[in-house]
């Protein structure tokens, strides 16, 4: 169960100076044709002498053939990671991790929160509504640094095509930046109003979520429409090794997708403020 | 349980030599500083078996080793990269094996059974045999009685022994318990009605002079009907002085952490090693974010063993063994822990 | 160790540690005890748990600080004013213990003297503290029956680091509490074995036992069992060595355990020595930083790979037996030593450490009874322990100091050798963290350890953040006089404002590239507490 499986990287797109995406493929052609996964899940990543780091899946089910991840550069095993050029090979195991619930989505207006690297696993998401069509109106709100920092271009380019009403905002300007400044919840206001079947899906930093899970709130969402994904220290991705507790759960199984009504009822510290250590 | 049969003390060691045939022997021993703990026996004429004293560590080691290669990996010239498993398993025959520690390894058997049968654990699990030991005195932190885990476990052996004085009583547990009585009846008499009067006895003695008394049921009913105290999480903290003892010497504290060793540019092994929930990096994210503050370090430890896994697996995973109140120097035990929350 | 060495005549922890338990009234000075003495906090924190009270001396808010009755945050350095302050208070309390006075000691009029002239305000506004506060110690202390002062490189690594101890046996004496089970002065030692260090005379004056090399008794004894002649001048201490090798004449250094490249301080002055040495051999067990700079590195056997004894804080000898065998090349430090004094032409034929441990008992009094058999019972043996019966010393100066009379040595106020100014404005201290030891060449290896503390930390209070607009986790540039570092961040109240402090663990971050050379001029100490520093963010 601990045993990865090889895969190669087959190409490699530059998001921004810190995150790329990696379109792999694993070596054995019968395992990758058998290979089946959801949007929210992840992957187990190993990069030669450095061990294993949890990864969102950002490519969606319905292309098969490959699998994407985009991985923002934090660590000793991202850099190394981002170090590899197209043709290396890295270790994957999983899927893992319960997927967003896709099946009850359908039918559903969609408004996607994400910030920084937190629009990968929802890209995921947002492709495999498109892909399907069995979804009602799709927003997204994306905030990132700076304009810089933008990351997906290409994809909200093409989301932007195919009707998905997309909008930006920056946390610090530049001279050419003509688009919205400041954190994602300032967009929020000119989404007003929700309609009666909107679901939220929230991802990106632990800060932001808090505050976007407020707002959200505030205007009127009820918790089992607010849907986010978790974020953990990671070590064996099947529920044992303890890293990822959360009160009684553990991110790796029970999430890291949950309602917020998931979290409110069970997990006594959701609002407990963050700390760096 | 139907059958009990008396075997003599004199031939514990024959029995002992014939059972471990092939098989690694595992008892208490007293080695020359006074510290008892499960050993390796590799002589049995030269090394004494210690019924007597509290091994000072759970066998939790010998399934779980503090460190352990699960995988050797390879990345070749050309880029290959391969992982293949480490799987060892030496049959094993564990003697006198007290019943906290055998409770211990029975919630492992749950532990790493999910999602999936563990293969590292079960690949030893599956090579061994408990000889169970009943404790006919508690020892000075012990409050098995309370966790519902001892001082003699019921279930869960090939075959308990309990200790009548100059002949000891065998019950047989599992089937292989069954086939090794069946295998050796030679060295048992079934054991008479007086024998089993005699066992019931030392029972009641040994229930009645637990020198500690905790209140674990009360602990776990406050703890499931409400939050504990900002400030008794603060006093714990304050205490705590992060050396993770506590976890080492639990039975059942089954954290672990794996990390890469690469033994050379192209080789390497993948470790699974013990890990603390206690310990700050236990949560800290790569960025530095730890969402567990420091306030509850002791947290997870604590409401994992009597709240969490009560409502999961419906028993606290401490065991009573008490080793945790001997090893921590901070005052933040376990015991420490319930008495605050059943005070509060 | 010069500090009471020359008030008591003897410089070492003088109570047990388990003794620390039973004090009525313990003071803390200069020591995260938690973090670097875990095992004596405990018997802290147990003994006030048993009601016992806690005075506190540090500058910084340590875990240990919320436990104290009474937490006196002075500014760094005004250690000798505070104590001052304390001693006044006990006098015009009447809290003096006149009979230990008259019995046990000298020199008393002139501390009394020095103190009647002090002006209480005017001292303690030096300190930083209310004197309200500490008069609340003062009298906590001056009453207490048992009362323990703990002390450690908080009062030792300043300029006036001797006078720092001095002034508190000074305390102590005034009190009474010295002499006694359950009382005394006690300085923490850093590692497991620095006592023993001292104790085997790796210090420039002495011989094994203290015994002076100026004194021609001694040096007669260690002449004859060592059949060569030894030298009468003290050698050279550590800073003349690693810093002034050249005025010093030195050409070639054997280093064994020591990591100077970063354990010592201005670090480019340690490098230029090394570089200019015609010859340096290290011993150690990995290749640290400055067994990178050697010409001859000899692999060395870890703890556990050899047998041998640890003298730790309160004078006990323990016996340490081998668990594996050295791997690799690695050889015990005992074997490194023989054969290559015997490759020198002097032949040092011992079988095991027992028998260096014999000659050790012939040779030094203090350890004269203690033989690798005696120390397997009852966890070692505490000097002194002159002969074969004598069962160890749990408590220094029963009936009277070691030198005769305890000696009153009064002190004033020093300012450091660089206080801060305009151009440095800030005070940079230095410390440890919990999960590395020294120069981390062993910590730092364990993926653990370096898991729980990965890189250095610096200190700053949120109003100093806050007006230099320094973000909690922002890489930084230190600098002083001396050079700069790249350091991380944290944003803390431990530290008050215009501090700042970090820990010297990490190569990545070396502090003690920064810190100062300046000495104490008895005890040769550096005065890694203090310099001034100047912080700067780092434009992207």
């Amino acid at each position: 169960m601990y045993l990865p499986s090889q895969a190669v990287i087959q190409d490699i797109t530059i998001e921004n100076s810190r995150i790329k995406t990696y379109t792999l493929a694993f070596t054995d052609k019968e395992y990758q044709r058998n290979f089946s996964y959801a949007p929210g899940q992840f992957m187990m990543v190993s990069v030669p002498h450095c061990g294993e780091a949890p990864i969102s899946f950002a490519s969606s089910p319905t292309r098969p053939g490959t699998i994407e991840l985009s991985v923002r550069k934090a660590g000793e095993l991202t850099s190394r990671l981002h170090s590899l050029p197209a043709g290396s090979m890295i270790g994957l195991r999983g899927p893992y991790g319960k997927p967003f619930p896709m099946e009850e989505l359908a039918g559903k207006d969609l408004l996607f929160v994400a910030g920084g690297i937190g629009l990968a696993p929802l890209r995921s998401v947002i492709t495999f509504c498109l892909d399907s069509g069995k979804y009602g109106t799709i927003t997204l709100l994306y905030g990132s640094r700076t304009p810089e920092d933008i990351a997906f271009q290409a994809d909200i380019e093409m989301w932007r095509k195919a009707g998905v009403d997309c909008r930006l905002t920056v946390d610090e300007s530049s001279s050419d930046w003509q688009g919205n400044v400041g954190v994602v919840t300032t967009l929020l206001p000119q989404t007003m109003p929700l309609s009666s079947s909107t679901v939220s899906l929230v991802c990106g930093p632990l800060v932001m979520i808090d505050f976007v899970i407020k707002e959200l709130t505030q205007m009127g969402l009820k918790d089992e429409d607010i849907i986010t994904t978790m974020e953990r220290h990671m070590k064996c991705g099947v529920g044992v090794c303890g890293h990822c507790h959360m009160d009684d759960k553990m991110i790796c199984v029970d999430g890291p997708v949950f309602s917020k009504k998931e979290l409110t009822e069970s997990v006594a510290h959701f609002q407990e403020k963050p700390t760096v250590t | 349980m139907s059958a009990a049969y008396i075997l003599a003390k004199d031939h514990l060691k024959s029995f002992v030599r014939k059972i471990s045939k092939g098989s690694r022997l595992i008892a208490p021993v007293t080695n020359e500083y006074g510290d008892t703990l499960y050993s390796e026996i590799n002589c049995l004429d030269s090394t004494q078996i210690d019924t007597q004293h509290q091994p000072q560590s759970s066998i939790k080691h010998f399934f779980l080793p503090q460190q352990e290669s699960i995988l050797s990996y390879s990345v070749s010239q050309a880029g290959e990269y391969h992982f293949s498993n480490i799987l060892i398993g030496v049959p094993t025959v564990f003697f006198g094996v007290r019943s906290c520690d055998l409770a211990g390894l029975l919630y492992m058997d749950v532990i790493f059974s999910n999602p999936a049968k563990d293969p590292y654990y079960f690949k030893k699990r599956e090579n061994s045999i408990i000889i169970s030991l009943g404790c006919n005195e508690p020892f000075e932190n012990c409050f098995c009685n309370a966790t519902k885990s001892g001082p003699f476990l019921d279930f869960g052996f090939d075959l308990r022994f309990t200790d009548l004085g100059d002949r000891f009583l065998v019950e047989p547990g599992r089937k292989r318990g069954m086939e090794i009585l069946e295998e050796f009846a030679y060295f048992f008499n079934d054991a008479s009605e007086q024998d089993l009067k005699d066992q019931y006895q030392l029972q009641l003695e040994s229930r009645s002079s637990f020198q500690q008394n905790v209140h674990v049921d009360l602990a776990i009913k406050k703890l499931a009907n409400e939050e504990v105290g900002k400030d008794v999480w603060q006093d714990l903290a304050d205490r705590c002085q992060d050396c993770g003892g506590c976890a080492y010497v639990c039975p059942t504290c089954t954290c672990f952490t794996i990390t890469d060793q690469p033994v050379s540019e192209s080789e390497g092994e993948r470790v699974r090693s013990w890990d603390a929930c206690t310990f700050a990096g236990f949560t800290r994210m790569v960025g530095g974010h730890n969402p567990v503050s420091s306030e509850h370090s002791l947290r997870r430890r604590f409401l994992h063993k009597l709240k969490y896994d009560v409502s999961l697996h419906n028993r606290t995973s401490c065991t009573g063994c008490g080793r945790c109140v001997g090893i921590c120097f901070g005052g933040v035990d376990i015991i420490k822990f319930i008495s605050a929350v059943c005070e509060s | 160790m010069a500090g009471l060495a020359t008030t008591f005549g003897s410089g070492a922890m003088t109570n047990s540690i388990s003794e620390i338990e039973q004090a009525d009234v313990i003071i803390v000075s200069g020591s995260n005890t938690t973090e670097a003495h875990p095992q004596i906090a405990r018997r802290i924190i147990d003994a006030v748990d048993g009601s016992a009270g806690l005075i506190v001396i540090d500058p910084r808010k340590t875990d240990i600080s919320k436990f104290a009755s009474v937490h006196l945050q002075i500014r760094p350095g005004t250690d000798i004013p505070l104590l001052n302050c304390i001693m006044r208070i006990i006098l015009d309390e009447n809290l003096v213990d006149d009979v230990f006075i008259e019995m046990r000691t000298e020199n008393y009029v002139v501390l009394r003297d020095m103190l009647y002239r002090l002006d209480l305000d005017e001292t303690a506004a030096e300190t930083g503290v209310s004197l309200e506060k500490i008069r609340r110690a003062a009298k906590l202390f001056g009453r207490a029956h048992k009362g323990v002062f703990c002390y450690c490189l908080g009062i030792t690594q300043h300029i006036c680091g001797t006078d720092n101890v001095r002034s508190i046996a000074n305390l102590a004496m005034l009190t009474g509490n010295v002499e006694k089970q359950d009382t005394g002065v006690d300085p923490l030692r850093g590692q497991n074995n620095v006592q023993g260090a001292c104790d085997m005379g790796a210090l420039p004056n002495v011989f094994p036992g203290y015994q002076g090399v100026a004194d021609p008794t001694a040096r007669e004894k260690f002449s004859r069992a060592w059949k060569s002649e030894l030298s009468d001048k003290p050698g050279l201490t550590l800073l003349d060595m690693t810093h002034k090798s050249r005025e010093n004449g030195l050409h070639a250094m054997f280093i064994m355990g020591e990591n100077p490249m970063l354990s010592d301080p201005v670090q480019d002055k340690v490098k230029e020595t090394f570089d200019s040495l015609e010859f340096l051999a290290v011993a150690d067990i990995f290749l640290t930083e400055t067994a990178r700079c050697a010409h001859v590195v000899f692999p060395a056997a870890s703890f556990a790979e050899k047998s041998g004894t640890f003298t730790n804080s309160e004078r006990r000898v323990q016996h340490v037996r081998q668990a594996i065998e050295p791997i690799g090349d690695s050889r015990t430090d005992s074997e490194i030593i023989t054969d290559l004094s015997a490759g020198m032409g002097y032949a040092m034929a011992y079988d095991n450490p027992a028998e260096i441990m014999e000659e050790i008992a012939m040779l030094t009094p203090l350890y004269g009874g203690m033989h690798h058999d005696r120390l397997n019972e009852n966890w070692g043996l505490q000097w002194p322990c002159p002969d074969r019966n004598h069962p160890g010393t749990p408590y220094l100066h029963k009936h009277s100091f070691t030198r005769g009379k305890g000696l009153f040595q009064p002190a004033s106020h020093q300012e450091p050798g660089e206080p801060p100014d305009e151009q440095y404005p800030f005070k940079l201290m230095t410390g440890r963290v919990y999960h590395h030891y020294h120069t981390g060449a062993m910590t730092r290896a364990s993926h653990l350890l370096s898991r729980e503390c990965p890189r250095a930390l610096l200190e700053i209070n949120p109003e100093d953040a806050d007006r230099l607009g320094v973000r909690d986790g922002e890489y930084v540039t230190l600098s002083t006089r001396r050079g700069n570092i790249t350091i991380c961040t944290k944003i803390t109240d431990r530290v008050q404002p215009g501090m700042l402090y970090t820990s010297f663990h990490f190569h990545e971050a070396p502090v003690n590239k920064l810190t100062i050379g300046s000495v104490d001029p008895t005890a040769k100490c550096p005065e890694y507490k203090i310099c001034a520093a100047r912080l700067e963010r780092i434009q992207s």
